[in-house]
């Protein structure tokens, strides 16, 4: 009787004690030794972090945790680390949340430690290291403090399925000058066919997934999505309503893509893969799987809607060490070998999933002897030359940019101009944005 | 322990004027109460463990949460009250209004999954050859990850190379793009859901018309009623509390649809036409990083669930009945 009181009393105590011990969580005690890294992507990245990892553990003693999470759970996890007063001692940020985790608090003002760490910052793409600067006001700015080192950056460039027109009889483009916007539409027309004589067209000359192609040909007609100071949203200016006209035209007037109902990007992507379109964006994170398509590619200067100039844009990823790190040398030092340490970097470039982050190392590899893509110096071109950050990679948050694309879907498909939609999305856009700017504000007063 | 015996025993003397039986009544009394003071602190150990349970991660959480939507908190730094603010904001969200509807239109899922469901039950309660396997493969979805139906369910939407337009392809139909059309990317969500529902609600069904007595069967075929009419005024009134469980479990269920909109539909749907109010407030949360402001919809959601809750038990109660 006695005895299974006791027990009772030992189970419903623990159980009790279980409770509240999970309640209040456990602190982020966490020994100096130990590091944590969090971050997100695939089995190749993970390898290639391994092997730094090992590298940085055998040279400074220092062990480190791995977690990994899913892409679109990313941030998620991590704002519920932050949350829990677990912020990982290291871990990726996006451009477009930086400001935020800096005015919270979260992230460490890196650049003096990386300068001590004898980093040399001009041989990493200089876009990339400045898109983790802030200097209280402006991202991006070449003299903000340094809140995190490219984990990659990521040039957006054009292709197109070599092999097609050849076959074709079509001259093929110049590597080094873009086509004009006429001229453009006017291969894609003539690629635009029924190759098997069966009544429908099953070859198109381009399939572009709006969200991510309309940039280049914004800015290659003089337009952009804001003023300089990120304060106006200009997309109901003439240069950016011409732009987007245009890109829904492709379908519409020309008819050179695949037709409305079958442009989901998934669609115009396998019919790509498949051989059956003329042009076709290729990211570095492209290559791996295009180069075991069965035909060959290759990559130009995106073509001018304007003028003779090209534009695209640029993405890229940030790694970032915890204001509140226990061991802050240990974790910046982490952060440079996962940026810069050659060896990693040779196993991602391996893996054809990234460009390599030392611009030194990036010219020895654009200029290897049988490359595939030949060209595929276009990604430096394009990192050094005439890429772009997005729209929304510096300003607090990105709801302002994510709102153009909600409702754009009628204007693909030919049911309303642009002009009409971008009178009407305008307004919508600088209240978000301007929104945003007072969030900006309350977070940095509240540092 | 001796504390309480001394207590117990200074209440003993019986007050003057009575008589032997309260002698007898605190003699007893002494004994309970001994043990019903010792019993009655196990209980409140036991009682404790669920009540701090409820306390740190209901009652806590919502208060929080309450407290939440009358700031400006980005979920990181500090948060600013603001009163009613982001309730005002709300009343003008064209897309929270939008994503209100569609949560409610994917409810017309509930009426069909339940009239299928019970005549599934019906089906599988008779004595067929396999019904074992069948009510097997009903259940599989039930108990099968809703995130990996959600990617066998996308690749079946195709629209071009998808499970569902092939099939309709050998009846000459031409089907749409489900996911990327404004007009089927709802209907499609609701498909998911009654097939991934369909095995629990039915379970439940069997259960519940299996435990129908069959006398009343028995006296309403002497009296001649025929099978349509033994089901409409037996089966349908017996199995009430079950169909009564299963909306409301649905609805709640419903009203917080997330998974598989968020798998199938990852911005929303075209011209957001899939967003539910929950994808809207996790969107917002964290990756707007407008923690009050969502917390502000999940509160009305709450609240709207609530009083759908309360008038079904009220017009429950009014069609209870029982049978002695």
């Amino acid at each position: 009787m006695r005895k299974s009181r006791l027990t009772i009393a030992a189970v419903s105590g623990a159980a009790v004690s279980a409770l509240l011990l999970s309640a209040c969580g456990q602190s982020a005690a966490g020994s100096s030794d130990e590091l944590t890294f969090m971050f997100r992507g695939g089995a190749d990245e993970k390898a290639a972090y391994q092997a730094a990892i090992d590298r940085f553990t055998e040279e400074t003693g220092v062990t480190v945790k791995m977690t990994v999470t899913d892409a679109d759970q990313y941030a998620t996890k991590l704002q519920a680390a932050v949350a829990g007063n677990k912020v990982p001692d290291v871990f990726y940020i996006e451009q477009a949340n930086l400001q935020s985790y800096v005015a919270s608090g979260v992230l460490m003002d890196i650049t003096d430690a990386v300068a001590e760490q004898g980093v040399d910052l001009d041989n990493i793409w200089e876009y990339g290291v400045n898109s983790y600067r802030f200097d209280g006001e402006l991202q991006g700015t070449p003299d903000g403090a340094l809140y995190g080192l490219p984990k990659d950056i990521g040039p957006f460039s054009f292709g197109y399925n070599k092999t097609m027109l050849e076959e074709a009889g079509i001259d093929l483009p110049d590597p080094d000058v873009p086509l004009t916007w006429d001229e453009f539409v006017d291969i894609s027309s003539e690629l635009t066919t029924d190759t098997d004589g069966d009544g429908t067209v099953d070859q198109w000359g381009t399939g572009l997934n709006v969200q991510w192609n309309l940039q280049s040909m914004v800015w290659s007609n003089g337009g952009d999505w804001t003023n300089e100071d990120r304060t106006q949203v200009t997309v109901d200016t003439p240069e950016f309503t011409e732009a987007l006209q245009a890109f829904a035209d492709l379908t519409n007037v020309h008819d050179v893509t695949p037709s409305a109902s079958d442009a989901a990007t998934l669609d115009t992507y396998q019919r790509w893969m498949a051989g059956e379109i003329g042009f076709f964006p290729v990211g570095p994170w492209d290559v791996s799987t295009y180069n075991e398509l069965d035909f060959d590619y290759d990559l130009i200067p995106w073509p001018s809607l304007g003028g003779d100039e090209s534009a695209t844009w640029i993405g890229s990823l940030g790694i970032g060490v915890s204001a509140t790190t226990n061991n802050p040398d240990a974790a910046v030092e982490l952060a440079t070998y996962l940026s810069t340490d050659p060896e990693a970097q040779q196993t991602l470039v391996d893996a054809n999933i990234q460009i390599p982050n030392l611009v030194d190392v990036a010219e020895e590899w654009a200029s290897e002897e049988g490359a595939q893509p030949a060209n595929r110096r276009e990604f430096l071109d394009i990192a050094q030359d005439y890429g772009r950050a997005m729209p929304a990679a510096f300003t607090y948050g990105a709801e302002w940019y994510d709102e153009l694309w909600i409702n754009i879907q009628p204007v693909i498909d030919g049911k309303q101009t642009a002009a009409d939609y971008l009178a009407e999305v305008q307004p919508k856009m600088q209240a978000l944005l301007d929104k945003s700017h007072q969030d900006a504000e309350q977070a940095r007063a509240g540092s | 322990m001796s504390q309480t015996t001394d207590t117990v025993t200074d209440d003993g003397p019986a007050p003057a004027g009575s008589s032997t039986p309260p002698a007898r009544r605190t003699r007893s009394a002494k004994d309970s109460n001994r043990l019903h003071r010792t019993e009655h602190r196990w209980a409140l150990l036991f009682v404790a463990a669920p009540v701090v349970g409820f306390l740190t991660f209901t009652l806590y959480p919502i208060l929080f949460a309450l407290y939440a939507s009358f700031t400006s908190w980005n979920g990181l730094g500090p948060m600013r009250f603001i009163g009613l603010d982001n309730y005002a904001a709300l009343l003008q969200d064209e897309y929270f209004h939008q994503s209100l509807f569609n949560t409610l239109f994917y409810m017309i899922g509930i009426p069909i999954g339940l009239v299928l469901s019970l005549l599934l039950a019906l089906a599988l309660n008779r004595r067929i050859v396999g019904r074992t396997a069948f009510r097997t493969i009903y259940y599989v979805p039930v108990i099968s990850s809703l995130a990996a139906i959600a990617i066998v369910w996308q690749f079946a939407y195709n629209g071009d190379f998808g499970l569902v337009n092939q099939v309709l392809a050998w009846f000459g139909i031409d089907g749409p793009d489900w996911l990327q059309n404004t007009a089927t990317v709802k209907p499609a969500l609701i498909i998911l859901a009654v097939w991934k529902g369909l095995g629990f609600s039915m379970l439940l069904y069997l259960a519940a018309v299996q435990s129908v007595p069959q006398s009343l069967y028995e006296a309403a075929s002497l009296d001649g009623a025929n099978a349509f009419q033994k089901f409409r005024t037996i089966t349908v009134p017996m199995v009430r509390p079950v169909t009564f469980f299963l909306v409301i479990t649905n609805i709640i269920a419903g009203a917080q649809i997330f998974t598989e909109i968020n798998i199938m539909t990852p911005t929303g749907g075209p011209e957001f036409s899939s967003a539910s109010v929950v994808w809207y407030i996790v969107r917002k949360a964290f990756q707007y990083q407008q923690m009050g402001y969502a917390t502000a919809m999940a509160i009305v959601l709450g609240l709207l669930v609530m009083i759908v809750t309360v008038i079904q038990f009220r017009l429950n109660r009014r069609n209870s009945f029982s049978i002695d």
